[in-house]
Formats: C-alpha cells, sequence, structure tokens
C-alpha cells in the first residue's frame, strides 16, 4: 500500500489545535521543550526489533501528515501543512539493552529521561525507543500533543500493531483518519455567542484570582519532568471503584479521582503554607463518541471542564465532591465544551504569543492550580503488541508550564494507574512520594 | 411534557443514550447496566441533564438510591413515579 493520498496539502487547525499549540508555545518559552508526551508500552517478552523498524518505517511512510508543521493560509486561518514530495529521514528509533541487574527504578528512569527529550527541527514530532530489559521490553513512543492527543496516540500504537499484522490499515482512510477540516470561516454569530458563554465562565473562575499554585523554580531553562507512578493491579482497582460509588455515587468516579486529587494537592499546599487563592483546575475531555476514535487519530479532539474549588470546601471530602458534581452538573447543563471549542475557533486569528497571554489574562498570568485528566478505558484494543502481551500502557505527560505540575488518570484492561507529573524543583522528591502515598490511601487501595 | 407511558419515558431514554454513545438505539439494552453499555460520569451527566430538560426532573440530589439509576429500565421507572 503506497501513500496514502489525502484531500488536501492543507489540514486547517481548529480552535482547540491552536490551544494546545499555545499550549506548546508557553511550555517551549518556559523549558526548552514543548508540550509533549510520552506513551509506554510495557511488553511480557520481546519483540523483534527488525521487523519493528520494517513496519513503523512502513506505517510512517504511509502518512506525510506526522512530518507536518504549522502554517498560516492567507485568510489567516492556521493549518498543519502537509508535503507529500519531500524526501524523509526514517522516524528515530533508538534501541537499548539492560542486563539482567536492571531494576524497575533504572528502567524508569531511562523513560524518564527519554520523555524529556526535545524534537530536532519543526517536523520532527515522533520518535520511539525498544527498551530490552530482562523478561520485558518497553516500547516509548515520544509525541508531539499538537500531533495526537492522549487517546489518539493509543489509536496510533493500534495502527502499528494492525501494521504489523499486515492488517488492512484502510478504516482509516485518507477522508478518516486525516479528515478534510474546514477553515471554519462561517457561522459567526454562533462563535461569538459561544464566545460570551465561554468567556462568562472564566470570569467567574477569575474573580478570586490568581489561583493556588506551587511557585516555580527561578530558572526553568531545560528543567526535565518527573514521574511518579501508580499502577493499580485488579483488586486495588476494584476497591477504588467501590468507594467512589460509596463516596460519590453512580457512576462518578471521575469526581471522586478529581476531588482526591484536589484534597492530596490542597494538603500539599496546606503545609507549604500558600494560603491565597482558590484552585482551579481544568480537566481535559474527549469529545469523539468511543467507538470513533480510530478513525480521528490525528489531531485533538478534546475540549475542557474547569473547575473552581475554595479552600474551605478542599478541606472536607464530602463538601469537595459535592462541589465538584454540581460544577459538573452546572457545566454539562450549559454545554461549556462544546461552547469552548466553539469560541477557541474565533482564537486561531491571534499569533501564539499574543493567544498564550490572553490565556493568563483570566487568572492574572497563571492557567491552573494544576492539571489534571482522567482517560478512561484505554482506545488500545488489542491485548498484545508485535506479538507480545502487554502488562500495562502509560502515559507520561510533560505539563504546560505554568502550572508544571499535574495528576492523570488512565484505565488498562480494567486496571487504573495514575501518573504524577512534575517539574523538576516544584517538587521535592519526598512531597512527592507523600502525595503518591496519600492519594493511594484517599483512593482507598492502600 | 405531557403525561408519557412508562413504555415511551423507556423510548426516550433509549434513544438519547443512543445518540450520547453513537450507536444504533437498538443496542440499547433496557436491563443492561449503564457502567457496561460504557457509560461513564460525563455521559451519565449527560443524561441525567436530558432528563432535567426533558422531564422537568432533577435526578442529581433526588435522593434516588443507585439502584433506580443502574438501567434504562429502573431509571424510566422512577422518572415514571416522580413525573
Amino acid at each position: 500500500m503506497g501513500i496514502i493520498n489525502f484531500p488536501s496539502k492543507k489540514r486547517y487547525l481548529t480552535g482547540i489545535d491552536w490551544i494546545i499549540h499555545a499550549l506548546d508555545y508557553i511550555t517551549k518559552k518556559a523549558t526548552g521543550t514543548g508540550n509533549t508526551s510520552q506513551i509506554v508500552l510495557e511488553l511480557e517478552g520481546s519483540p523483534q526489533k527488525d521487523k519493528f523498524r520494517n513496519c513503523l518505517d512502513s506505517l510512517i511512510g504511509k502518512y506525510p501528515v506526522l512530518h507536518g508543521r504549522p502554517s498560516r493560509d492567507y485568510n489567516l486561518a492556521p493549518y498543519w501543512k502537509i508535503s507529500f514530495t519531500k524526501q524523509r529521514q526514517p522516524l528515530p528509533l533508538k534501541i537499548s539493552y539492560l542486563d539482567n541487574t536492571s531494576s524497575e527504578a533504572n528502567i524508569f528512569s531511562i523513560l524518564e529521561r527519554i520523555a524529556n527529550l526535545k524534537f530536532i527541527g519543526n517536523q520532527e514530532h515522533l520518535f520511539f525507543h525498544l527498551i530490552y530489559a530482562e523478561n520485558k521490553t518497553y516500547v516509548a513512543m515520544t509525541f508531539d500533543h499538537r500531533l495526537f492527543d492522549a487517546l489518539g496516540a493509543e489509536a496510533f500504537l493500534e495502527m502499528l500493531q494492525n501494521e504489523w499484522k499486515n492488517k488492512d490499515n484502510s478504516f482509516c482512510n485518507k477522508d478518516i483518519i486525516v479528515p478534510a477540516e474546514s477553515a471554519h470561516l462561517c457561522n459567526w454569530r454562533r462563535k461569538f455567542i459561544a464566545g460570551q458563554q465561554a468567556n462568562r465562565a472564566f470570569l467567574k473562575m477569575g474573580e478570586n484570582a490568581p489561583p493556588r499554585v506551587l511557585p516555580l523554580p527561578a530558572s526553568l531553562n531545560n528543567l526535565g519532568f518527573r514521574f511518579k507512578v501508580i499502577p493499580f493491579d485488579k483488586y486495588q482497582t476494584d476497591l477504588i471503584l467501590e468507594n467512589a460509588y460509596k463516596e460519590a455515587g453512580y457512576l462518578m468516579l471521575m469526581p471522586y479521582v478529581l476531588a482526591s486529587a484536589i484534597w492530596i494537592m490542597h494538603k500539599l499546599f496546606t503545609k507549604r503554607n500558600i494560603k491565597s487563592g482558590d484552585y482551579v483546575v481544568p480537566v481535559s475531555i474527549d469529545m469523539r463518541p468511543t467507538d470513533k476514535v480510530q478513525q480521528k487519530v490525528f489531531f485533538n479532539h478534546v475540549s475542557f471542564l474547569f473547575f473552581l474549588v475554595r479552600p474551605d470546601e478542599a478541606d472536607h471530602f464530602p463538601v469537595l465532591i459535592k462541589s465538584i458534581k454540581q460544577q459538573l452538573y452546572d457545566q454539562v447543563k450549559s454545554e461549556l465544551p462544546r461552547n469552548f471549542q466553539e469560541a477557541s475557533l474565533l482564537m486561531r486569528i491571534l499569533p501564539l504569543p499574543i493567544l498564550s497571554n490572553i490565556m493568563r489574562l483570566y487568572l492574572k498570568g497563571q492557567i491552573a492550580s494544576f492539571s489534571f485528566s482522567n482517560v478512561g478505558e484505554s482506545a488500545y484494543k488489542s491485548s498484545s503488541f508485535m506479538g507480545k502481551k502487554i502488562l500495562n500502557i502509560l502515559h507520561m505527560p510533560r505539563v504546560p508550564v505554568p502550572p508544571g505540575l499535574g495528576i492523570f488518570f488512565h484505565q488498562f484492561q480494567n486496571k487504573l494507574n495514575v501518573v504524577l507529573s512534575f517539574l523538576e524543583g516544584i517538587l521535592s522528591d519526598e512531597e512527592a512520594n507523600e502525595l503518591i502515598h496519600t492519594l493511594q490511601s484517599r483512593l482507598g487501595a492502600k | 411534557m405531557g403525561v408519557t407511558t412508562l413504555k415511551e419515558i423507556e423510548n426516550i431514554l433509549s434513544q438519547e443514550i443512543a445518540t450520547i454513545l453513537s450507536v444504533d438505539s437498538s443496542k440499547v439494552i433496557l436491563d443492561t447496566p449503564f457502567h457496561e453499555m460504557g457509560i461513564d460520569s460525563l455521559s451519565f451527566v449527560e443524561l441525567l441533564v436530558f432528563i432535567e430538560k426533558t422531564f422537568n426532573i432533577k435526578l442529581m440530589e433526588s435522593g434516588l438510591t443507585s439502584e433506580n439509576f443502574r438501567t434504562v429500565r429502573s431509571l424510566a421507572s422512577s422518572i415514571s413515579r416522580m413525573s
């Protein structure tokens, strides 16, 4: 199968895409590296590296979108420029072999280092590492968030799996995988009304701005991110789900884990004697129907909910849960996520330096107290990768700076994983460990 | 909304769940628990908002137990009683 012919060399960026570009700009300006993330497959056994290389080259060759770059049209709408003719270098793939004395901690520190590597130039958005350990292999895909959101990255790995199986990836044909997004230069009235709704919500959030944040280190240049991971087993996950049911209600896992995250952060902030401001937490939500992720792999298909919690609410867990549930209800009722998606289309006219300043206006220079998401069940549906059983899938996202701090929940095969991501220097190792232990206790899995 | 039979409520809820999940309404089984259908926190709240707008009933703080919410059939029955 040759290169898939796309309908256009331009894929217009949506408003959400442009917001993600702005977050990338902000983080790159602060730390030297953009808003990137890493997804790690932990495999039982060792896939063949040559076969991996061949499948990767074959897949990458079909999707020139992977080597695109942002550009701007004469009508000022930004787009992703896709070049079909340029000869490309193969996608970077590094292979490491660890001896049987390597500990899990050693492997993890390698993954941490990889997650902080920079892309080279403006057309590299993806690279892979294979780490062969004693009885396991780790496949780490580091990706540019401008090209994939979290579920999209998982779906892309499934495409690689399909390539290995020689399975036709044409469910992702040209019109589906990179659909021709319009420039959205119409329906201005609807966009403005959506903008009014979104603006009203943000003004309310900024009433007591700036929000409570951890101070950033004095110099941010070339600082990397650290990660702490809790992989819960099935038994622990069932305990957590049961506690969510008891304390938050039926199908209220997201409010429960968000409340738990705010609760532990509140303990940390209080211990640090940070007293002014409320907690403002944006929560990314996927806007694709669950079974449509494989048809919309590239770019960003999320929107956001925004939660505001007062410190006195954060002191009492039942009060905290109730506040979050009510805010969730109110924002869904007022269609804030959809309004935000629609209104953000208006923001595309702004160059990134200006947009990044506007994004920080509402909260007086800040964006959030910390980042959060609860991705839910994985978009990677197979139980194996290149013939090897998948033991777990982890996400290790760098977080926009500010705030440089985030907690992320994700499920794979009905097991919950939690990742704490923090900029070096924003937390000590002891504080990070304490946060993780407190979270485990709060979730009832310890 | 005017007087609605239990069957009509079940149909209305099934249609809305099918829309939320982007599936055919024939795939929505009345006695399948919502969590087994793939409904998560966000989609469940979307359903509750729909119920408020359609039947003028706020279920979020209604005091109903989780058993009342669990399936289309039990939810429709609760709505019918409260309408």
